[in-house]
């Protein structure tokens, strides 16, 4: 075909509509085309903001930076398609471009810090040394001064404390009032009386029925001077003891042969041992021995009404601080009570040289003991009422009524035997053992052929003793008997029982013994 | 067989006239191991001694109006111990200053046969009860705690009753006559019981209503 009439083609695009429904009449109803903001917008959603606008070039440098930032941003503007379909369509633009201007205005910050450096400035970190670069000994210094400091720290800490613990001490060693008065209270009885402490020392609370008050007073010791130093036995407690127990004492008992002249008695300034009472005395010692004197005195007083009252044969003579009394014939018991108060006028010193000393202690104890003794039986059980509302007394006493006991019962019942009789008879068993063993011992060197052998008891009363003593013939101990007595020595007389069984009591008499003895010597004789 | 003429005129001759210095206090049961333990420090140092003790008021009713009061007293506790008689006088009149009581006091210690002997004398038992508690002792000084029981059944001495719960403090000297000193050593004793009991002079004469 050559020449034909030019056929007009006109080109129209379908630009068919979407059908959005087909109504039931068959009409159909068109989705309206979008129009050019809302076809903008759809546009504008597309553009992914992540890539530069010559991101071609430096797509490869962006990528591993903005790589995953990119890969979020798609999955987001998909999220924000798919789950939010409702939002205002230009939202992710606004949100993006946004952060697009946050992210800039972080870097001009960053940057006008760099270059202006007026209110900030960029520091290098400290970058650690390498180790193996400092030197080992640097490291020892710094170690050896960082502990220096401490240790001087602790040091100076510790003196501290030790100084405030010395400082406490001596406090405490000082003594004040208070801990004082508790230490006494704790060892004595003490009650409070107007605004005085007083304070019990008798014995009355043991038993003693010695009429004596015993009061001491405690008084605070304010005479220091406090610019001098403090004396090492400074005490801020004293007490004060009624004066007629100051000093110290002690009861002598003594035995000697009987002075001829009857006026010397009484006259014997019999202190042994002085002590001193010194102003500084602790308050223990001076109490202690202020109650010493209490009881000397109530046993003084308790053997001078004895000695008094008592009838024996011989009687007792009682002279001012002395009694005495004759144990034997030719031979004189005395007792006394020694009280020095320590004053010096009245402590005259005997002028003759000081005799040897025949004080017998254990008698003195015995006497100490025999108070305490009786003090005891003052508080037993046995002279509570039973009904309560009798008297107080010895329940036998009591039975003696009703049961109609006559005077030898009552004297059978009550005691004896008073403090004075006792320690006659102690002091007379002491005597005659001591004569006893003597006489044994002098014959026994007098006389070497048979030789004597005195055997002594360990173990005795204060009434009885004993001892063996054998006769025997030296290297014929086998073929003859050894005479074997033994010696009972009671208070007045020996009594001795030979080997068969005879049995003969002797008298006090040191002749007796002796020509005893001596009679039994020739029975040994071949 | 009228009652032989009685005077009420305290027994003299023969004896020394003995009185009796008494104060008397009470105390609450719940306060009671407080006082036995301030007492067992402040008297003499002893084992604390118990007691119980039954007695019997005997009355001999005279021409005149006040009749003759015997107190017979035996211990539960010591069946073996003798019973005890008591005439106590009137309280002695005199200085108002004196803290204790003072009145005239006889004791007797009689066997076991006392009751009858009372009764045919013409005593009659007027009321009896049991009493029981301790005992302490400072000195010449007693004191005697104790509570007082009702004697239900006349002669039964197993079932009694107690008649408060309180316990009768009394605290007693027997002293001869006219030492006066005894009421001043009292009165620093009641001192030292002083917030626990208040130990006091309580005329008897005075508590008859």
């Amino acid at each position: 075909m050559s020449g034909g009439p030019a056929v007009r083609i006109s080109i129209e695009s379908s630009c068919e509509k979407q059908v959005q429904e087909v109504g039931l009449d068959g009409l159909e109803t068109y989705v309206p085309p979008l129009s050019m903001s809302q076809n903008l917008a759809k546009l504008a959603q597309r553009i992914d903001f992540s890539q530069g606008s010559d991101s071609e070039e430096n797509g490869v440098d962006s990528e591993p930076r903005d790589g995953e930032w990119g890969k979020q941003e798609p999955e987001e503007e998909e999220d924000t398609v798919k789950f939010q379909p409702s939002l205002w369509p230009w939202d992710s633009v606004r949100n993006n471009l946004r952060s697009s201007l946050t992210e800039m205005c972080v870097l001009y910050d960053v940057l006008s810090v760099v270059k202006e450096k007026k209110y900030m400035a960029l520091d290098p970190v400290s970058q650690d040394p390498t180790a193996g670069k400092t030197p080992q000994v640097f490291q020892l210094m710094s170690k050896k001064k960082s502990l220096a400091t401490a240790a001087q720290l602790l040091l100076k800490g510790a003196e501290k404390l030790s100084k405030s613990v010395a400082e406490n001490q001596e406090n405490r060693r000082q003594r004040d009032f208070n801990t004082e008065l508790l230490r006494l209270r704790s060892q004595w009885k003490l009650r409070k009386v107007g605004d005085k402490i007083l304070g019990d020392l008798s014995y009355r609370s043991a038993g003693s029925l010695f009429p004596h008050h015993g009061t001491f007073e405690v008084i605070k010791n304010t005479d220091i001077d406090l610019d001098k130093k403090i004396p090492e036995d400074y005490c801020p407690l004293d007490v004060q003891i009624p004066s007629d127990l100051e000093g110290s004492a002690y009861i002598k008992v003594s035995i000697q042969k009987q002075s001829p002249d009857i006026g010397d008695l009484g006259t014997v300034n019999l202190f042994r041992r002085p002590q001193k009472n010194k102003p500084g005395t602790p308050w223990h010692i001076k109490l202690e021995a202020a109650q010493n004197v209490l009881l000397c005195k109530e046993i003084f007083a308790q053997l001078s009404r004895e000695a008094v009252q008592i009838k024996s044969q011989i009687p007792h003579i009682v002279v001012k601080n002395q009694i005495i009394s004759q144990p034997f014939p030719g031979l004189q018991l005395s007792i006394s009570l020694c009280h020095c108060t320590g004053d010096k006028k009245i402590n005259r010193s005997s002028p003759e040289k000081p005799k040897p000393d025949d004080h017998l202690y254990v008698l003195e104890h015995n006497l100490h003991q025999m108070i305490r003794e009786f003090h005891k039986q003052q508080l037993s059980s046995v002279v509570m009422p039973h009904p309560a509302s009798a008297p107080f007394g010895h329940k036998r006493l009591r039975l003696a009524g009703p049961m109609a006991y006559d005077k030898a019962e009552i004297s059978s019942l009550q005691q004896s035997e008073g403090l004075l009789e006792k320690i006659i008879k102690q002091a007379k068993h002491i005597f005659l053992r001591s004569r006893t063993a003597r006489t044994i011992d002098c014959l026994a060197s007098r006389i070497e052929d048979p030789q004597i052998q005195a055997h002594w008891s360990n173990i005795n009363d204060v009434y009885e003793s004993s001892v063996k003593v054998l006769i025997t013939s030296h290297g014929y101990e086998q073929i003859c008997k050894s005479i074997q007595l033994q010696l009972n020595i009671g208070v007045e007389q020996i009594r001795v029982v030979h080997r068969d069984g005879r049995a003969i009591t002797l008298s006090h008499q040191e002749q007796e013994l002796q020509d005893f003895l001596l009679s039994q010597v020739p029975r040994l004789r071949l | 067989m009228e009652a032989p003429p009685v005077t009420v005129m305290p027994v003299t001759g023969g004896t020394i006239n003995m009185m009796e210095y008494l104060l008397q206090g009470s105390v609450l049961d719940l306060a009671l191991e407080s006082l036995l333990h301030r007492l067992r420090g402040l008297c003499d140092n002893m084992e604390p001694e118990t007691f119980t003790d039954h007695e019997l008021v005997y009355l001999l009713k005279g021409q005149q109006g006040n009749p003759f009061i015997l107190r017979a007293r035996r211990a539960l506790s010591h069946p073996n111990a003798p019973w005890h008689l008591r005439y106590l006088g009137q309280p002695e009149v005199g200085d108002k200053n004196r803290y204790a009581l003072v009145r005239n006091c006889v004791d007797v210690a009689a066997s076991h046969s006392l009751p009858e002997f009372l009764n045919e004398m013409g005593f009659r038992m007027d009321h009896e009860f049991v009493t029981s508690g301790h005992i302490f002792r400072k000195g010449a000084m007693k004191v005697v705690v104790c509570n007082v029981s009702r004697v239900q059944l006349p002669g039964n001495t197993e079932n009694t009753e107690r008649m408060s719960n309180s316990h009768l403090v009394e605290l007693s000297v027997l002293a001869p006559a006219g030492q006066d000193t005894v009421s001043e050593d009292m009165r620093s004793f009641a001192e030292q019981l002083k917030p626990l009991i208040h130990l006091e002079k309580i005329d008897p004469s005075k508590q008859r209503h």
